[in-house]
């Protein structure tokens, strides 16, 4: 870390590829630095490789050349304990992947207690009141499948949070709702960003984009073409974005 | 309204049909001229005869004193033997007595010998469900596993066990492993069901965790859970839940499957029954209430699994 640009950031993705087993290479050549406190929104078309940067950084996706530091930590090192990485790197999942056997405080509560060995008591009232703030205090008790999508999302969001994560990873978090409940999942997500919260998202939602982020990324076949301030990214005449931005909105 | 008329309908041909059955059965036996002697059978369940107090040794009798109600038993070598609990003296004072022969009697009811071997079978079907679900468990893990070694291991354990019949695996349990390690019959009747069993847990649960979407490990993976804590806490019971049914079939096979373990001289309700039948001359009777006890065991077992299931269902 001798670069001093290098030096308040958080994520630091130094040109990173992935191949796929099967060949597919999903990622070619990516680097992309992200600040504290920074909210980075990542768009592309389907295929771009998205997906998969953001997997990268929790290593649910190994990568096949490069390197990744979160918070000056080598991801690939040997020694690296990748648990302890996760962490402090909540994700949110395109379909929420809550916990079908434990009710919308149960998933709250679960990782705080077995991975950070919180008592119960504790773990139940960070819950409760992680809960308030997602909007959900009268849904605590619900499982999973008495919920709708959108509160289905938040309390993913909430269960990220309770392991007082560093950053954020979202994945189309609001690709899977129906229409009337982006908004309140969005609202959720720009009250985050509006505390402080590191976060990339991976989104559709342009509106969010122009509004929250910090700085947006446009991905294609795998690599990084272009990234921007709000502003000036949906200003650019770069001609691959304006045939994407031609083809969504 | 219609649909319920039918629904009566059906209910009084199934009654109808049951009772053309139970005439069969009653038809058949007639033709065959079989005397049903049902009365031989409860003593063998539970018996009110008085039990035999045995002397544990050669020697005489010191003394028999009703009033303090005491029998005192001297042996040639200087032991005594005090009984105190009893109902009716048998020996008398100054009598000699044989190792085994009846000073007393003590009434009260104890287990006929079918009763003992719907003990014998429960024991070894509790045992060996123990010991079949810890083994199905990681072989059904090994399985799934990213090593090849454990892969190979456990492909080879299931396909060599599932490819051979139960009653060669006890032989070979009790006749080769049992002698090399030196097994008592119930150790090596346990251990051929567990691992016979474990065998067809493990394809259960393997499946039932790839049944599981992925989507499940990888939410608690980036939780911070290491791999164990995420099968522990997240994967392994919706598995769990998911596989009842088809564990409650394999729990169900497993009480039946250890009749056959009486070919090992192991005194399981099917032993005691083929010895009362000897007994009795009342062969009908002899297994048609075996097979009850049998109904019963597996019927209560999937009772409870029903209960189980009920309450893990909170969550749909
Ligand atoms: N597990 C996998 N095995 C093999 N190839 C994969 C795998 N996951 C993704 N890919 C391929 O990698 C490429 C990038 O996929 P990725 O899911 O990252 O795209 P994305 O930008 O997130 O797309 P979308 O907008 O549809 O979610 C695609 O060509 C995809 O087919
Ligand atoms: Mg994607």
């Amino acid at each position: 870390m001798t670069n001093p640009i290098l030096k308040d950031s958080i994520i630091v993705a130094d040109s990173v590829d992935k191949i796929y087993p099967n060949g597919c290479h999903a990622l070619k050549k990516v680097s992309l630095n992200i600040k504290k406190g920074e909210v980075v929104v990542i768009i592309g078309p389907s295929g771009s490789g998205k997906s998969t940067f953001l997997r990268t950084l929790n290593q649910l996706e190994t990568i096949s050349d490069g390197t990744i530091h979160i918070d000056d930590i080598n991801l690939t090192h040997k020694e690296t304990n990748i648990n302890k990485v996760r962490e402090e790197v909540g994700m949110v999942f395109q379909s929420f992947n809550l916990f079908p056997h434990k009710t919308a405080l149960g998933n709250v509560m679960l990782s705080p207690m077995k991975v950070l060995k919180k008592s119960a008591k504790e773990a139940e009232a960070e819950a409760k009141d992680l809960m308030a703030k997602v909007g959900l205090a009268d849904r605590m008790n619900n499982y999973p499948s008495h919920l709708s999508g959108g509160q289905q999302q938040r309390v993913a969001i909430a269960r990220a949070l309770a392991m007082s994560p560093k950053i954020m990873l979202f994945d189309e978090p609001t690709s899977a709702l129906d229409p009337e409940m982006v908004g309140e999942v969005l609202d959720v997500m720009k009250s985050l960003a509006g505390g402080g919260m590191t976060m990339v998202v991976v989104t559709h939602e342009m509106g969010f984009a122009r509004e929250v982020a910090d700085r947006v990324v446009f991905m294609e076949d795998g690599e990084l073409v272009f990234e921007e301030t709000p502003d000036r990214f949906f200003e650019s005449d770069n001609q691959r974005l304006q045939r994407f931005l031609g083809q969504v909105l | 309204m219609k649909k319920q008329q039918n629904l009566l309908l059906w209910k009084m041909l199934y009654v109808l049909i049951m009772i053309g059955i139970g005439y069969g059965v009653y038809a058949s036996s007639k033709s065959l001229s079989y005397n049903w002697r049902w009365e031989r059978i409860p003593q063998y369940l539970i018996s009110f005869q008085p039990t035999d107090i045995k002397a544990p040794f050669d020697g005489s009798i010191e003394s028999v004193d009703p009033k303090e109600h005491k029998i005192v038993v001297q042996s040639d070598s200087g032991q005594t033997f005090v009984v105190t609990k009893y109902d009716k003296a048998i020996a008398h004072t100054g009598d000699l007595v044989f190792e085994g022969d009846t000073v007393a009697t003590i009434k009260g009811w104890h287990l006929g010998s079918i009763s003992w071997g719907l003990v014998m079978t429960l024991k070894i079907s509790a045992v060996a469900l123990v010991f079949a679900m810890i083994i199905g468990l990681f072989t059904g893990l090994a399985r799934i596993s990213h090593n090849p070694v454990l892969r190979y291991l456990s492909v080879t354990y299931i396909e060599v066990i599932r490819g051979t019949p139960l009653l060669v695996q006890i032989f070979i349990f009790y006749f080769f492993i049992g002698t090399v390690l030196n097994l008592d019959r119930f150790t090596a009747g346990v251990a051929a069901l567990s691992v016979f069993t474990g065998a067809y847990i493990a394809e259960i649960i393997r499946a039932g965790i790839q049944s599981i979407h992925p989507g499940q490990m990888e939410a608690a993976r980036s939780l911070g859970m290491n791999y164990i804590k995420a099968m522990v806490y997240v994967i392994l019971p919706q598995a769990f839940k998911r596989t009842l049914p088809p564990l409650a079939g394999q729990f169900i096979n497993l009480i039946k499957d250890s009749s056959l373990v009486s070919v090992i001289s192991i005194t399981d309700l099917t032993k005691a029954g083929r010895e009362v039948v000897s007994s009795t001359f009342a062969p009908f009777e002899v297994w048609f209430t075996v097979a009850i006890l049998y109904l019963v065991l597996t019927g209560s077992l999937s009772w409870v699994i029903q209960k189980l299931e009920k309450r893990l269902s909170a969550s749909d």
